[in-house]
């Protein structure tokens, strides 16, 4: 359900995701990945982190969901500092991360792979009714209900980038990372993810984080972009 | 002598079962070289039996467990590939285990133990190993049925299950600790140098036959199963060492697998297209 325009805005007057001054260095490596990189986004923000391949807008994703520990700085996320209490606040995120494809003999069924993305937030990881009927809701929200049972691995790369979003959004994040999410989509799917799906998103409150290296690509509803190069936040615009 | 056939068809089950899933498990978690780091542990233990004069068994069990609980630690800790640390642990366990058998007093290679370590017995098969066989059994098995919605997301992709929250580390922690103890109990009827030939040929020809990850599991351990009982009767009527039996089974099943597995793909493809 979509929030009244003043829920909304109260909303976003609240800080989602902060960093001060974050430098990020692969193991064994003495150049950081990302380097001294501050930045405030707010609750229900549309926010595109833009650049060329290699300019560190993964490690920045990575980074503030604590899959990758920064050596200088501070992250906060909802609230929490990361990585310390990271596990605390993964179960309201989602992540569709950029090297998704799995190949031929993959042995999960597609409606399992999107279940999985509840798996992580239900006692013991057992589902219930409501929740299978969710997973066939965003299967359909893809046009990809009538894949259900097929292996995830006999699938194309479009439709399992399709599924991988699905698996994102039935956990009703907060805050979402989407790292390249139009990599495998065909033009018309692209369209219907950027000018259907992503507003819808905005106008639920949730946070989203859109990595893309398109530097053309504008998401309509989009309140903050990130322009990244060699590790470094090189212009934002708001 | 029926009594003997009767413990050693119920521990090759136990046995078998436990490998099938294990092999699966480790598979798709990148932990292929555990057990080899695992069951080499337990050689180089029982070795140092030989040289202390104490139980074989005992202190093999006790390398090895070390070993399955020590792994996971060290290769977070140094930031190393864990199959890279595996196979460290398991040429330094070689190296110790030629060590400590030239170090011991008197001609220990042809002792009787040392060849139980290596090839297995079925005669070390007692009620005592069935109870603690059919004990880890059950923990493995509630393990993986109360447990299966949180390890399923692990086994498609670990990176991802972490980003949404499910604690991988200490999942990994546990089913690396299984596989120990799997390796250990199973050590006794195939012997250090066959214990992964039960782990892993189930587990290739299960991956011939299905396309789903709970259906794969369970068939590993039916294989494994069937494996380890049609080994143990060869062997009784072949008058053949045990271990070898086993693999020579699971080698044949394997073999047949892999035929129905290529006519199962070609079907699919007929379909498809």
């Amino acid at each position: 359900m979509a929030l009244k325009p003043k829920a909304r805005r109260d909303l976003q007057n609240k800080v989602a995701i902060k960093l001060e001054n974050v430098s990020t260095y692969y193991s064994g490596e003495t150049k950081p990945a990302i380097r001294d990189v501050s930045l405030e986004i707010r609750v229900g923000d549309l926010v595109l982190i833009s650049g060329p391949n290699g300019s560190g807008k993964t490690t920045l994703l990575e980074t503030i969901l604590g899959l990758l520990k920064p050596r200088e700085g501070e992250v906060l996320l909802l609230g929490h500092s990361i990585p310390r209490e990271a596990s605390l606040v993964r179960k309201q995120c989602s992540y569709l991360p950029q090297d998704f494809m799995k190949p031929a003999g993959e042995p999960f069924s597609v409606k399992e792979v999107v279940a999985m993305g509840l798996s992580s937030i239900r006692p013991l990881g057992k589902l219930n009714q409501n929740d299978w009927e969710a997973v066939y809701e965003v299967l359909d929200i893809f046009g990809i209900r009538n894949l259900a049972d097929r292996p995830f691995g006999r699938l194309s790369g479009g439709q399992q980038q399709k599924v991988m979003l699905a698996r994102a959004l039935v956990r009703k994040p907060s805050v979402l990372f989407l790292d390249e999410p139009f990599s495998a989509l065909d033009k018309e799917s692209r369209a219907y993810l950027s000018r259907e799906i992503l507003p819808d998103l905005v106008k639920k409150g949730i946070t989203v984080l859109l990595v893309s290296h398109d530097v053309a690509y504008r998401p309509p509803d989009c309140n903050k972009i990130i322009y990244m190069k060699d590790g470094v936040v090189v212009r934002v615009e708001e | 002598m029926l009594r003997l056939l009767i413990t050693a068809t119920v521990a090759g089950a136990l046995a078998g079962s436990l490998c099938g899933c294990t092999g699966v498990l480790c598979d798709r978690l990148g932990l292929r070289t555990v057990a080899f780091a695992v069951a080499h542990g337990a050689l180089a233990g029982a070795a140092l039996s030989f040289l202390v004069g104490v139980n074989s068994i005992v202190l093999g069990m006790i390398f090895a467990l070390f070993t399955a609980l020590i792994l996971g630690p060290l290769a977070d800790t140094f930031d190393i590939p864990i199959d890279m640390v595996s196979m460290t642990l398991f040429s330094l366990y070689n190296a110790l285990t030629f060590i400590f058998l030239i170090l011991s007093p008197g001609i220990v290679l042809a002792a009787e133990k040392v060849s139980q370590v290596l090839w297995g017995s079925v005669l070390a098969v007692t009620l005592d190993y069935l109870i603690i066989l059919s004990t880890i059994a059950v923990l493995y098995a509630l393990f993986l049925v109360i447990l299966w919605h949180r390890i399923a997301p692990i086994l498609f992709d670990r990176r991802l299950a972490e980003a949404e929250g499910i604690n991988v580390r200490a999942y990994t922690y546990v089913l690396i600790a299984l596989t120990g103890l799997v390796v250990v109990f199973t050590l006794r009827i195939t012997g250090g140098f066959l214990v992964f030939s039960l782990i892993y040929i189930p587990a290739s020809s299960a991956l011939q036959l299905s396309e789903n990850m709970k259906r794969i599991v369970a068939l590993s351990a039916v294989l494994g199963l069937i494996s380890a009982v049609s080994g143990v009767y060869f062997s009784f009527f072949a008058d053949l060492p045990v271990g070898s039996s086993i693999v020579i089974c699971a080698a044949v099943i394997l073999l047949v697998a892999s035929v129905a597995g290529y006519f199962r793909r070609r079907s699919l493809m007929k379909i498809v297209s």
